[in-house]
């Protein structure tokens, strides 16, 4: 028995060096892809279109393997540790740091500077892949999340988008005597992200270094009084639910294609998933910028996806063809197009941030004038998987703790984690 | 020497699929394992530092380990009460009415753990759930109330969700021991004037005691290890900390922490904390009966 193994485990060792003994053309080689999929729209018919293209530019057959975000995380851990990772995957943002500083990502410096293409990139989304220096991931495409709201419904009752977080309050008042059967603004338990715009729209910071030392702002004046308008809007407004108490933003999207929520926070890329799942919202639908306290603009978390190139693949130029085909040129702009993200070229982004399609047109205004990343640490992935902050919001909604105290401990556990045990 | 050669190709089955993972989260328990150490394969031994920081952890005994073992408890007497109960319904239908409803309970068997749990946290949903609008509708509820929030309903749940899911292989179970109780003994008990209970207690329990052996230690080991169905109710996977187990706690500490030492010295507890209560529960079963 185990020394059929071993001979099996010789044979295929002996195969895959075979395979990888010529380096001459792609003719036949199969490139193994992982992308994420969950929020997104459905991308099934985008990636044929890359299969046949990039069969005819390299001679290579594409495997394509759709992974959900939910289980991509732990997905990528085992593949790891069993040596089984593809040749290349779409790694989000918060990730990417994380799978370098494990040694699994290889750099892509050289390509990127023979390609011409190093002073192309998004900003934001290149310094999230990049470690030490160094970049692992290529800025694929971004996405940034702003109120989505029933264009209908506010027509119907005459209201406008606010612009202060009093009218915000104004509005969801106003939606909820009218239409009382509604969730005027769903504050949902299970997400950080949305609940970000009001600890940062206060000006308070998630976590800053200072001399190699990280302190958490969370249990700032500012951070709480945000916080404290946030959780408000459900504990003494009642503009959330009972429900949303434990939900998460595929929950609050759910929720808004069945037509249950007049606004609710949401990313640019929710404008066609909306659409595909209940087409009878078709012209009914906007987005604004989340507001900020009085006036302006609340940053909003710009999260985003890389592709990167394991370590272990032993097909690197390859790889890096199908890479460069996808972040760049044509089919960049379209996969920005169909999904309503923003591409990860800067050149690219330039024109969609021009835009006055009012579908992308107000995320695009979130984006450039307040657009923000979490902190850039390897430990944010820790505090993320820990779901410190929404531990920390679920209490205050549950009514387990004030926000003073929620805050105080969440502020504790960011500290412990990004500063290491 | 012959057993033995015939032993081995189950053996060497056995060693690969159980004994080597087994051994493997022993020692990896023992050492500070993180993504590094698995993309690098090097070894990082740290003593037992792993544990101390469990047994020093204040969550293990104020959250995790009154959950686990309060949990298991009550889903072990749940499921034990209500599938005897079952069974013994069964023994008293004719053989159309034992087939219908054994097949109905069957497919609660049947059914996935994952597809249960999510079929449970829609009939709780705070806000269209069917348990929830029952009780609005009837008065008792003035407004919605999240099920999922509080430790106590949380488990309630996941309580019926367990007890849903685990009553049908103890039903089963004892309705087979139930046949072969002898049928002369139960007509002269009934004779003698022994009503329902007494001839339960006293002629069919002993009999099926090796039975209800089997089905409480499998029971025990479900619910104490039970994982998706907390892990996959709203709040479970993290967001709510005062509802984690063992079994969340050191998958939340593996994989989304990626603190594999920590995580497999938490899965070591687990599993020497089940080794203890069946060999005590089958030592005092064997003890009895002599």
């Amino acid at each position: 028995m185990k020394r059929s193994m071993a001979v099996t485990a010789v044979a295929a060792l002996a195969l895959t060096a075979c395979g990888n003994g010529d380096g001459s053309g792609a003719e036949g080689e199969t490139l193994s892809v992982w992308i994420m999929e969950g929020t997104n729209p459905d991308a099934g018919e985008f990636f044929e279109d890359v299969k046949a293209d990039f069969k005819k530019e390299t001679g290579a057959t594409l495997d394509v393997e759709f992974v959900q975000w939910a289980d991509a995380h732990d997905k990528f851990v085992t593949s790891i540790a069993g040596n089984t990772t593809p040749d290349v995957a779409e790694t989000g943002t918060t990730w990417t740091a994380e799978f370098a500083d494990a040694g699994a990502l290889a750099p892509l410096d050289e390509q990127v500077q023979d390609a011409g293409l190093k002073d192309d990139l998004v900003e934001g989304l290149a310094e999230a892949g990049t470690l030490d220096d160094t970049l692992y991931g290529m800025p694929w495409y971004a996405g940034v999340r702003s109120v989505v709201y029933r264009t209908d419904i506010f027509e119907e009752l005459g209201l406008e988008p606010p612009t202060t977080w009093d009218e915000l309050l104004e509005t969801g008042l106003a939606l909820e005597s009218a239409k009382p059967e509604l969730t005027p603004f769903a504050v949902p338990g299970d997400s950080a992200n949305l609940a970000y715009p009001f600890i940062w729209g206060n000006g308070a910071e998630l976590a800053t270094q200072d001399g190699g030392k990280w302190t958490s702002g969370l249990d700032s004046p500012e951070a709480r009084e945000g916080l404290q308008f946030y959780t408000d809007l459900a504990l003494t407004h009642g503009l959330s639910s009972a429900g949303a108490t434990t939900w998460n933003e595929k929950d609050v999207l759910d929720n808004f294609v069945k037509g249950n929520l007049p606004m609710a926070t949401m990313g640019s890329w929710a404008m066609p998933t909306i659409l595909e799942q209940n087409p009878d919202l078709e012209g009914k639908i906007g987005a604004f910028p989340i507001p900020g306290p009085d006036g302006g603009y609340s940053p909003s978390f710009l999260g985003g996806s890389h592709l990167s190139v394991f370590e272990a693949s032993k097909k690197q130029e390859l790889a890096w063809e199908f890479v460069e085909m996808m972040t760049t040129g044509d089919k960049a702009a379209e996969w920005a197009e169909q999904t309503n993200y923003f591409p990860g070229q800067a050149s690219l982004l330039e024109k969609s941030t021009g835009s006055e399609d009012p579908m992308v047109a107000p995320f695009a205004t979130q984006m450039v004038e307040a657009g923000a990343a979490v902190p850039v640490a390897p430990g944010w992935g820790a505090v993320e998987a820990k779901k410190t902050l929404p531990a920390m919001i679920q209490s205050i909604l549950a009514g387990d703790k004030s926000v003073d105290e929620a805050t105080a401990d969440a502020a504790a556990e960011i500290e412990e984690l990004l500063n290491g045990k | 020497m012959r057993p033995w050669l015939l032993l081995a190709p189950s053996l060497v089955v056995l060693a690969v699929l159980l004994l080597w993972p087994l051994a493997r989260v022993a020692l990896i328990s023992f050492q500070d394992y993180g993504l590094r150490e698995i993309v690098s394969g090097r070894t990082n031994y740290i003593g037992a530092a792993n544990y101390l920081e469990v047994f020093r952890d204040p969550q293990l005994w104020r959250v995790v380990l009154p959950n686990t073992l309060g949990f298991a408890v009550a889903a072990v007497a749940g499921t034990v009460l209500l599938g005897t109960l079952v069974a013994l319904l069964l023994t008293t239908l004719n053989r159309l009415w034992r087939t219908v409803v054994s097949s109905a309970i069957m497919v609660a068997w049947a059914m996935p753990a994952v597809t249960g749990t999510y079929v449970w946290v829609w009939i709780f949903d705070a806000d269209n759930g069917l348990v929830g609008q029952l009780l609005q509708g009837l008065g008792i509820l003035d407004e919605p109330h999240n099920w999922f929030t509080d430790r106590w309903s949380f488990y309630a749940v996941v309580l019926v969700n367990v007890i849903h899911h685990g009553f049908p292989f103890v039903a089963i179970t004892v309705l087979a021991g139930l046949l072969g109780v002898s049928k002369e003994m139960l007509e002269a008990a009934t004779v003698d004037g022994a009503g329902s209970i007494r001839r339960f207690f006293s002629i069919t329990f002993p009999t099926l005691r090796p039975v209800f052996a089997v089905v409480v230690i499998l029971s025990t080991i479900w619910d104490f290890k039970v994982f998706a169905q907390i892990y996959l109710m709203p709040g479970g996977s993290g967001s709510n900390r005062s509802v984690f187990n063992l079994g969340v706690w050191s998958y939340v500490e593996s994989f989304a922490q990626n603190r594999y030492g920590f995580g497999s010295a938490i899965a070591v507890l687990l599993t020497v904390l089940l080794l203890i209560i069946s060999v005590v529960y089958v030592r005092t079963l064997f003890k009895e009966e002599k």
